[in-house]
């Protein structure tokens, strides 16, 4: 299972976090989330692997700076 | 307790009057050539019109200076203003302060926000504002005390030039056993020597028992107030709570400040967890989306990033309460505890760095190829100290060392340093040699705009190559974001009124990632509405952050993402509990706009504010260099092709870097056209008379300024 903010998703091997937005059926265009404290940028989503009892977070960032 | 000697020239006893719904009702008036201290009440429709803050002090600035008024006049003043919700305890970023003044490498008015705890404790003790003209002979010190209700005027000759050491020594010299009562303003030798002096705005650190500060960094006013010959501002006020700004409606205030503390305290863990490591979390983020300066704006990435990035000062930073502004959540102001610089007079000492945020990191750091934690802390301990701008310190550097690698200077003109990119020791020397008016360090401390001059005809080098790789705009150095992808951000920093800054627009995510504005008229409605929110801000004395970078998470579900209403809905209400104006979010825009084409008139009084001065080098709109082109050749290659339908089999990489330079030079002057429009100016920048009456700043002076360059009935 993967936490993703307040939902529950299940988890599967080679999860992407690409594949987790996809799952979860949000076109938002995140140019961040978090995995496990640790920030990931849009450009990795398709590279880096969520693992079993994970926590996310989505960013809806709009600006820095 | 170092023992300090002050000779009192003045003191103006007042009686302190009570703080209304958020302002004083009166402002404090220094002439330093004459030691006359004044007290003004405050017009009703100065404060109706210009709000506070930035607002007030553009006003005191254009009432003091003429068209032909440069920085080292007399008559340039320094205005120091918070504004109405500036100094509530309860509401997360309300502690921030506005400085203006003529600028040295503008020319032109500059204003630079800060945080510390200076600009409260002087409204508190009956001030909106502070208006700081002539000059001193000697170095002197200004005292506004509250507590006692007197303004003095002191000659201080032996004070110490270090701005860590002024604050700390007049800090508990002023504090009578409460030094969080205390907040002092000082620059350092750097902002005598250069033309980038920062303004040190300090803040008692009551955990780790010790003055700390925050930068008013932009447009060299450090650089004025050496001039002026003040070694300090002091304000001294007691016990601050949410009554002492004696707002209109405190059970509201009470409200809605919880809520907005409530929700980042919730939501920054989860995000940016900015109370742990600042605006440090922008490193990585900018590198991956190819919008970290690295080697003067060259590269948008380097795999070296990581070695800045959060994860490296989230272990560097000491752990504990960094709020610049007392009970504020996004408590962001990190420092480093015990940093032992290994150069310059404090080599081998233990010192406390104040920083460093993202704009250090990446300006002292990427954008000169220097990927250690280390020497960028200590970069930025010496600015600081020094009194010098960490961004324009980067970016002049940045631009040294580029000419440097490409022989366009060479060692005979920097003294024998190399000023190779990634060179440590070489940007520290440089860096003293500034602060002390030294060897090659007096040339860069002029800035990047007089330094092309002098590149260009004392060393011979290529006119043309140094104004597409220097990135400065108006005279200012730029900040730490790359444009080239960005045609938004690329009018952000070039359609600002100071020069390249990116606290007035900052469209880079909202443009490239979200793709909210694909067509030119769209960005220019983000060029139009999103400056306005920044500067009601300024005018407030209120920080940026909480605004935008820390987004509820239903956010994106709203019908304009781009303007967290949420948070604008709250800021409205936080607006009508302190001041009792009842305001809509629509009326933040038209309060700061008002002020926003002021400062674009005042730009036109001092002989810019026209269409020529909102250029920008070719660098910030694309690759200059057939080596950059080749860096991303894909990413060009596609855009001449697909999207601006260009053949290009058969050309060489220099014929193809010549088409989209063509391109982009033309997309940009079409966005200034269709700012300009939205913005309700004329092709040439100028705010029109309709726009003028609209806004009420249609005063007389104001309507000649306007008929001088043509706008009349």
């Amino acid at each position: 299972m993967i936490k993703v903010g307040k939902k529950i998703i299940p988890w599967r091997e080679g999860m992407s976090v690409a594949d987790l937005l996809n799952d979860l059926k949000d076109p938002y265009a995140y140019p961040v989330v978090k995995v496990n404290g640790k920030l990931v940028s849009r450009i990795d989503f398709e590279k880096t692997l969520i693992s079993d009892n994970s926590e996310v977070y989505l960013i809806p960032m709009v600006a820095g700076g | 307790m170092t023992e300090i000697k002050l000779r009192e020239v003045k003191t103006l006893k007042y009686l302190r009057p009570t703080i209304e719904r958020g302002y004083a009702n009166q402002t404090l008036h220094v002439d330093l050539s004459t030691s006359e201290i004044s007290i003004k009440p405050l017009e009703e429709k100065v404060k109706e019109i210009f709000v506070g803050g930035r607002g007030f002090c553009l006003w005191f600035l254009w009432n003091a200076v003429k068209g032909s008024t440069k920085w080292n006049d007399p008559e340039n003043a320094i205005c120091i203003s918070s504004g109405p919700l500036g100094g509530t305890p309860t509401y997360p970023g309300s502690g921030k302060s506005i400085v203006t003044s003529i600028s040295p490498t503008t020319g032109s008015v500059m204003d630079s926000n800060v945080g510390g705890y200076f600009g409260p404790y002087l409204k508190f003790s009956g001030f909106d504002a502070i208006e700081l003209r002539g000059k001193a002979t000697g170095d002197v010190i200004i005292l506004i005390d509250g507590i006692s209700q007197k303004v003095q005027l002191f000659q201080a000759p032996e004070l110490p030039d270090m701005a860590h050491e002024i604050s700390h020594i007049l800090t508990q010299h002023f504090a009578q056993g409460k030094p969080r009562n205390v907040s002092v303003v000082s620059t350092g030798p750097g902002a005598k020597h250069t033309l980038m002096g920062c303004l040190n705005f300090s803040w008692y650190d009551t955990g780790r028992g010790r003055a700390r500060y925050k930068q008013a960094g932009r447009g060299g006013i450090g650089s004025v107030f050496s001039d002026k010959g003040i070694k300090a501002l002091v304000s001294c006020w007691d016990k601050v709570t949410v009554k002492t700004n004696n707002p209109a409606n405190e059970e509201e205030l009470k409200k809605v400040a919880k809520m907005h503390s409530r929700e980042i305290v919730e939501l920054d863990p989860r995000q940016n967890d900015m109370a742990r490591v600042g605006t440090t979390h922008l490193v990585e983020i900018m590198n991956d989306h190819d919008c970290l300066p690295v080697k003067n704006f060259r590269y948008g990435q380097d795999p070296r990033a990581p070695n800045l990035g959060q994860e490296v000062f989230r272990r560097i930073f000491d752990k504990g309460f960094d709020g610049c502004w007392i009970g504020c959540t996004v408590a962001c102001s990190h420092g480093v505890k015990d940093f032992v610089p290994v150069t310059g007079p404090y080599k081998g000492k233990r010192v406390f760095v104040d920083g460093p945020e993202y704009e250090t990191i990446a300006g002292c750091g990427s954008n000169l190829g220097i990927f250690d934690p280390y020497t960028v802390t200590e970069m930025n301990f010496y600015c600081d100290t020094y009194g010098l701008d960490t961004i324009s310190v980067g970016t002049s550097m940045a631009f040294v060392m580029e000419c440097f690698e490409t022989g366009l200077i060479n060692e005979k003109h920097t003294g024998g340093l190399d000023l190779s990119f990634g060179n440590r020791a070489g940007a520290l020397e440089l860096l003293h040699q500034m602060a002390a008016g030294r060897g090659f360090g007096r040339v860069v401390g002029r800035g990047v705009r007089q330094m092309k001059k002098i590149f260009a005809e004392e060393y011979g080098a290529d006119p043309d190559a140094i104004q597409d790789i220097g990135m400065e705009a108006k005279g200012l150095e730029f900040s730490e974001y790359m444009t080239k992808e960005s045609l938004a951000q690329q009018g952000g920093y070039g359609l600002t009124l100071k020069g390249p800054q990116h606290d007035e627009a900052w469209l880079i995510f909202l443009d490239m990632v979200h793709n909210y504005m694909p067509t030119f008229e769209q960005k220019a409605e983000a060029l139009y509405w999103f400056p306005m929110f920044r500067t009601w801000f300024g005018l407030c004395g209120l920080c940026k952050l909480p605004w935008n970078d820390i987004v509820p998470e239903d956010n994106k579900d709203t019908k304009e993402p781009a303007k967290v209403i949420k948070h604008v809905k709250w800021y409205a209400e936080f607006f009508g509990a302190v001041t009792g104006r009842s305001v809509e979010p629509g009326d933040l825009i038209t309060m700061s706009e008002a002020v926003y084409d002021f400062q674009r008139i005042f730009n036109l009084k001092m002989g810019f504010g026209t269409s020529e001065h909102d250029n920008i080098p070719y660098r910030a709109m694309g690759p200059v260099t057939v080596d950059e082109y080749e860096s991303r050749r894909e990413r060009y290659d596609k855009q001449l092709v697909e999207v601006y339908g260009v053949e290009i089999n058969g050309k060489s990489t220099g014929e193809k870097l010549r088409l989209l330079r063509k391109i982009r030079e033309q997309m940009y002057e079409k966005l200034k056209e269709a700012v300009y429009k939205r913005r309700g100016w004329n092709e040439n920048g100028i705010p029109t008379l309709e726009t003028v009456k609209r806004l009420r700043i249609d005063f007389p002076e104001v309507l000649e300024v306007l008929k001088a360059h043509g706008v009349e009935k």
